[in-house]
């Protein structure tokens, strides 16, 4: 990297030292590196979910189905339920539990204390002595695992999604808004054009004709998501082109790529960052609407998308399976936010006396 | 800066103003809607037509029964054909001829007369090639002629149906057919007003335009909004009719119908979603009651290893139906072991197999996969939906518990989904029928037959066949239901051509202290005209 | 100046014609027809209903036909809805999912702007972080979330406000939840966005030379700050309008709002090819005018911009 330094221009070494002054700034910012801090945490959660001591993300145990979030075992709560259940039908009719009733909690809680099950790892297990931290979903798995290996593919398509859109973008925007003239003009009528195709049926026929594989599904989200940030770049290049530093590269003989790349994105680079990190949660949700076309991840695999969206409408009645996928998806993107936020302050050469 | 922090006080200041206003606003329609009777219905999809001879659909069938009548209609509890234009009938000895005696007072809601004529005439229309009516193969089934018309071969005067005078109206069945009485009530054999239709031309139908002869009159019409209907002041039995105006509310979302219902914006809500399932099971207002329609697996025979019955018998014994429907579908719905659901006094459901575990084992090792190994990569299809998903999920689990066999799930949109199955283009796919008419065959022939357009598994056996070839030829009676109870049994009971899974039942909610002549009924229709408020 | 902007109108009428071309022909490659359905039609009666609907011609002969119809203004009768033509639906439910979407955009553009300065200005105070965190929210929240919740609280529990409906049951009220759930999304963005492009805006040496010569915040913020930094809001604009049709879909389901909005998706899974074809040719005519205006509009709020 030193070398490289010495290699460039008299431009290149202020680029360095202004990352490195960036990077003091940055770590300055508190919320920005609390930002940088849960990413980094979450990241390495989804990732090495395989080795975590959770639970098969799949495994249904239909016996535990919607169990609130509790820190004891299934079982007990099992009892508790069924206790809960006969005492208030007891008490409809005015009277203590009677000895059949009795009976079938003891009977209950028998099986409970043995009843074994042999899950799809093959190992044998005292089900009922499973522990939902944060309970279970309609056919009875446990939510904590279905959240965190859905984080894997949600966290990687909103990021693939969101950067392969600002990369196509930028660039596109920034060319045509430099360029102008007739390029502009047919790149811009073209974005119109793709924006206006009826995108659900492309995407039912991308399918039909190549099936359904990641690589599909990622071309699905890249295809139409750049289209708003080439037109906000644009927009922004085309306000800075005839500005003065501009000029002067033009007379000092700059390129186009290089005047474009190394003048005009990086100050339009606010923008963009925030832009970018605004597309993240829409590029999640996009997925589970791509999964409700039958792209997207497959069932019982599940994305934050699918879990929120499967969980919307126990809102009222099983509400964890709304609230812990929500709340988990919602502080991802805050830390995401915050550490965008603080990058682009960062990376502002005129905040540099501020802090 | 200032004039900024006006304005968005301003704003904020709107905000709630629009909350008050709002607020006010729904007290004085309440008060406003409290004097005539009226009946909110949650009638799922925007119907797609009123007219008689385009509809095909549930939503457009109880849009139908509160505008038209035909010669006969529902009777509220038993559905069973009473009179409605047509005051009495009679039939031939040989069961072939049927005439109908129009009543005086039937008149359209402008007041003109219905007569023998028009129901000739409507009936010829329904049947013409050029009207493209969905339902015409209905009457193509029992009537004289309509099918050679219907399909072009033959003019319209080959259709046996005439008009002996002003009100007397007579036609001609392909053979003896009892239960054609039953199918009168249904809108292809509808009474349309001819003369509106020659007025307006495609446009008949809208507000203002139309003239209906039913209980009620078309009052407003706005898509994907709300239909109104009101009670009709020139119908013959106008003094039995007690609502002054129905609803109709084309709800997608059932989240949003169920609240509605909840807050009381609508009277009747016929679906739920399936995560409050449990706590709308405890509300008041829910029943339920078995209905005509069946849950299966289609499975795709013209490839391996699904074209070996031990395969999928296999598969079909590897399931707990009981579990399935008290734990996954929760709704009270019956465990199938067979395809045709019981027809009340007339055919018991047939056990054709039952679930053993050990036994599928062995079944899937005789095949050639021991222990699951070797087995083929499989996909159950299904039609984008969370019911059909947790059951997918739960079929996958139970196969791989018992069976050792990993399969994937897959979900498709309804269009590429029908596409897949017409070109047998799956391996196992999620399906439902209900049956056109109250007998076994629309089960049996419409589904297994290696002929029928509907057996996507291509489902082929010359001894079922023959079987049902041979329950074609003989007279209505236990005899000829004992021969189509030995083909189902031999269908699914030997060769699994398809697996089924449970009968469906219907979901209603209804105060039924508040309304009175709604009845559970076993297809899920509630005539309007017998509606009351009690 | 009006040079431009003849060429750049006229630039639209072949943007339309190829939209329309191609959209024609793509739809037609999806699997599955307007009337493919679970029982088997039998194929007499099937094609019997072809016939009525011209689709048994030749597909050139049947996209000849349609833009001749398009041309003299009439989309053709919808395949689903057999009673009202799709020039019926569109005239039906544009002006509800405009009124929806107008508002709601107008909203997020007085208060997000407003945040989005606010927060410039506070940079990193807890005015600035409550803002974004309330549009953070917003934009990770979303509409089939909020909507239900929204729903549940203000007309389940509080029974303030109607379930669902449209103004001539419910009058205003019927608007509020619909507004504020599809009102969030463009806040969220439009504050975040022009934070961004505020802060920029401030530090830009036309600010500073202001401020040199004393002039008030107020008057700096109105007079230079506004218009420079509203530029990547307009950008966002021009789509964002145009998607108040497509981006209500949600939350017209939710709340029963008969706008265009459903017709979007509905007709795409009901393959109802002349319902698609309306809802896009309106989708990108109101699309390709919002780009043009924003393309004039750039002239005006930066006078460095030309054309030329």
């Amino acid at each position: 990297m030193s070398t490289k330094v010495v290699n460039e221009l008299n431009q290149e070494v202020k680029g360095v030292s202004l990352w490195m002054d960036a990077w003091r700034r940055l770590r300055k910012n508190k919320m920005a590196m609390g930002g940088l801090v849960v990413m980094i945490i979450y990241a390495v959660i989804s990732l090495s979910a395989g080795l975590l001591p959770i639970y098969s993300y799949k495994q249904q145990v239909l016996e535990h189905q919607y169990l609130p979030p509790s820190t004891r075992p299934a079982g007990e709560l099992l009892i508790e339920k069924k206790v809960e259940l006969l005492s208030a039908f007891a008490a409809k009719e005015g009277r203590e539990l009677n000895a059949v009733e009795l009976e079938e909690i003891e009977e209950l809680k028998e099986r409970i204390a043995t009843e074994t099950k042999v899950l799809l790892t093959g190992e044998e297990v005292k089900v009922h002595e499973r522990v939902y931290y944060l309970g279970t979903d309609e056919l009875g798995r446990d939510l904590l695992a279905r959240i965190i290996y859905g984080g894997q593919v949600s966290i990687m398509i909103g990021l693939i999604g969101a950067l392969a859109s600002m990369i196509i973008g930028v660039v596109l925007g920034a060319l045509s808004g430099y360029i102008g003239g007739a390029f502009d003009s047919l790149l811009m009528r073209f974005v119109d054009i793709m924006y206006s195709l009826p995108y659900m049926l492309l995407v039912i026929i991308m399918m039909s004709m190549f099936g359904k594989n990641i690589m599909n599904l990622f071309f699905a989200l890249a295809i139409v998501s750049w289209l708003t940030v080439c037109r906000v770049v644009r927009g922004q290049i085309i306000s800075l082109k005839n500005a003065e530093f501009v000029e002067a590269a033009r007379a000092s003989g700059a390129g186009t790529w290089r005047i474009v790349l190394r003048h005009l994105i990086p100050n339009t680079m606010s923008v963009i960052v925030v832009y970018t990190t605004l597309r993240v949660p829409s590029f999640i949700m996009l997925e589970a609407f791509l999964s409700f076309l039958g792209l997207g991840v497959q069932a019982p695999y599940a994305s934050w998308g699918v879990l929120i969206h499967d969980g919307v409408y126990a809102m009222t009645t099983y509400p964890w399976m709304l609230w812990f996928p929500a709340i988990v998806m919602t502080l991802f993107l805050f830390s995401m936010n915050f550490f965008g936020d603080g990058l682009r302050d960062a990376l502002d050469p005129q905040s540099k006396n501020k802090l | 800066m200032k004039k900024l922090i006006i304005a968005a006080l301003l704003v904020m200041m709107i905000v709630p103003a629009f909350v008050f206003a709002g607020g006010q606003q729904e007290e004085s329609t309440a008060v406003a809607a409290a004097e005539p009777v009226v009946f909110k219905y949650h009638n799922g999809a925007e119907p797609e037509s009123l007219d008689p001879a385009v509809i095909e659909g549930v939503p457009e069938h109880s849009i139908y029964m509160a505008l038209f009548e035909g010669l006969v209609t529902y009777d509220p509890e038993s559905l069973d054909a009473i009179p409605g234009v047509a005051e009495s009938w009679e039939v031939s000895d040989d069961g072939l001829t049927w005439t109908f005696y129009l009543r005086n007072n039937a008149v359209w809601s402008d007041g003109s007369a219905i007569t023998a004529q028009q129901f000739v005439d409507s009936w010829l229309r329904f049947l013409a090639p050029e009207t493209a009516a969905v339902y015409a193969y209905l009457p193509g089934m029992v009537i004289k002629g309509a099918a050679e018309y219907n399909a072009g071969e033959a003019g319209p005067e080959a259709v046996a149906i005439r008009a002996l005078d002003d009100h007397t109206f007579q036609f001609d069945l392909t053979g003896p057919a009892p239960y054609v009485l039953g199918m009168l009530s249904h809108y292809a054999f509808a009474v349309v007003p001819l003369h509106t239709i020659e007025e307006f031309g495609d446009a008949w139908t809208r507000p203002g335009n139309i003239v209906s002869n039913g209980p009620f009159n078309l009052k407003s019409w706005t898509p994907q909004d709300k239909l109104i209907v009101e009670k009709s002041e020139t119908y013959w039995d106008k003094d039995a009719v007690k609502l002054d105006e129905i609803v109709f509310y084309p709800i997608d979302d059932t989240n949003t119908a169920t609240n509605m219902y909840l807050n009381g914006e609508i009277d009747l809500l016929t679906d739920t979603p399936p995560n409050q399932l449990d706590k709308m099971k405890l509300d008041d207002g829910y029943i339920t009651n078995a209905t005509f329609i069946t849950y299966y697996y289609k499975v795709n025979q013209t490839k391996a290893p699904f074209n070996d019955a031990r395969v999928r018998k296999a598969l079909g014994m590897a399931i707990d139906r009981q579990e399935l429907v008290d734990k996954v579908t929760r709704g009270g719905q019956f465990p199938a072991y067979g395809i045709t659901p019981p027809l009340p006094g007339l055919y018991p459901a047939v056990v054709a197999f039952e679930e053993d575990f050990d036994e599928a084992r062995a079944l899937l090792a005789e095949a050639g996969y021991p222990n699951g190994e070797g087995f083929p990569e499989t996909t159950i299809l299904y039609n984008t939906s969370e019911g059909h998903k947790n059951i997918a999920q739960y079929v996958q689990q139970k196969w791989a518990e018992v069976l050792n066999i990993e399969v994937q799930i897959e979900n498709q949109e309804w269009a590429t989904y029908l596409d897949n199955m017409q070109h047998q283009n799956f391996d196992i796919a999620r399906s439902g029928w209900q049956g056109d008419y109250v007998d076994p065959n629309t089960f049996l022939t419409d589904l297994l037959h290696s002929e029928s357009g509907n057996n996507d598994g291509r489902y082929a056996s010359a001894e079922f066949d023959a079987l049902l070839a041979k329950a074609a030829t003989m007279p209505g009676g236990q005899e000829r239901l004992d021969v189509l109870a030995e083909a189902e049994q031999l269908a699914i009971g030997e060769d699994m051509g398809c697996i089924p899974f449970y009968y469906y039942n219907t979901a209603n909610w209804i105060d039924l202290d508040e309304w009175g002549g709604w009845y559970p009924t076993v297809q899920d229709i509630h005539p309007w005209k017998a509606i009351y408020k009690k | 100046m009006s040079k431009f902007i003849i060429r750049r109108a006229l630039g639209l009428i072949p943007t339309m014609l190829i939209i329309i071309t191609v959209c024609f022909f793509l739809i037609r490659v999806a699997p599955g027809g307007p009337f493919s359905s679970e029982k088997k039609i039998p194929p007499q009666i099937m094609k019997n209903i072809e016939a009525k609907y011209h689709l048994d011609e030749p597909l050139v002969m049947q996209y000849g036909r349609y833009v001749v119809n398009v041309i003299r203004g009439d989309l053709g009768p919808s395949y689903k809805y057999k009673d009202y033509d799709v020039n019926y639906y569109i005239g039906e439910g544009l002006p509800k999912s405009l009124l929806l979407g107008t508002l709601s955009i107008l909203l997020a553009l007085i208060l997000g702007m407003a945040a989005g300065m606010f927060s410039a200005l506070r940079q990193n105070t807890w005015v600035d972080y409550t803002w974004m965190s309330f549009a953070v929210v917003g934009i990770s929240v979303p509409t089939f979330v909020l909507g239900p919740i929204l729903m549940f609280i203000f007309s389940i529990n509080l029974k303030w406000l109607p379930v669902a409906g449209w103004l001539d049951e419910y009058g205003v009220a019927a608007l509020v939840l619909p507004v504020v759930t599809l009102f969030y999304q463009y806040f969220a963005t439009i504050a975040r966005l022009s934070r961004a492009s505020f802060l920029e805006a401030i530090r830009s040496d036309y600010v500073r030379t202001a401020k040199a010569k004393g002039l008030k915040t107020s008057y700096i913020m109105m007079k230079h700050v506004l218009k420079g930094a509203s530029l990547p809001v307009v950008s966002y604009l021009g789509p964002a309008f145009s998607g108040i049709i497509t981006g209500s879909i949600v939350v017209e389901q939710i709340f029963r709002v008969p706008g265009l909005g459903r017709h979007f998706v509905q007709s795409a899974f009901n393959r109802d090819y002349t319902m698609i074809m309306g809802t896009v040719i309106v989708y990108s005519l109101i699309l390709v005018i919002m780009n043009f205006l924003v393309d004039v509009l750039y002239g005006y709020l930066d006078p460095r911009i030309s054309y030329s």
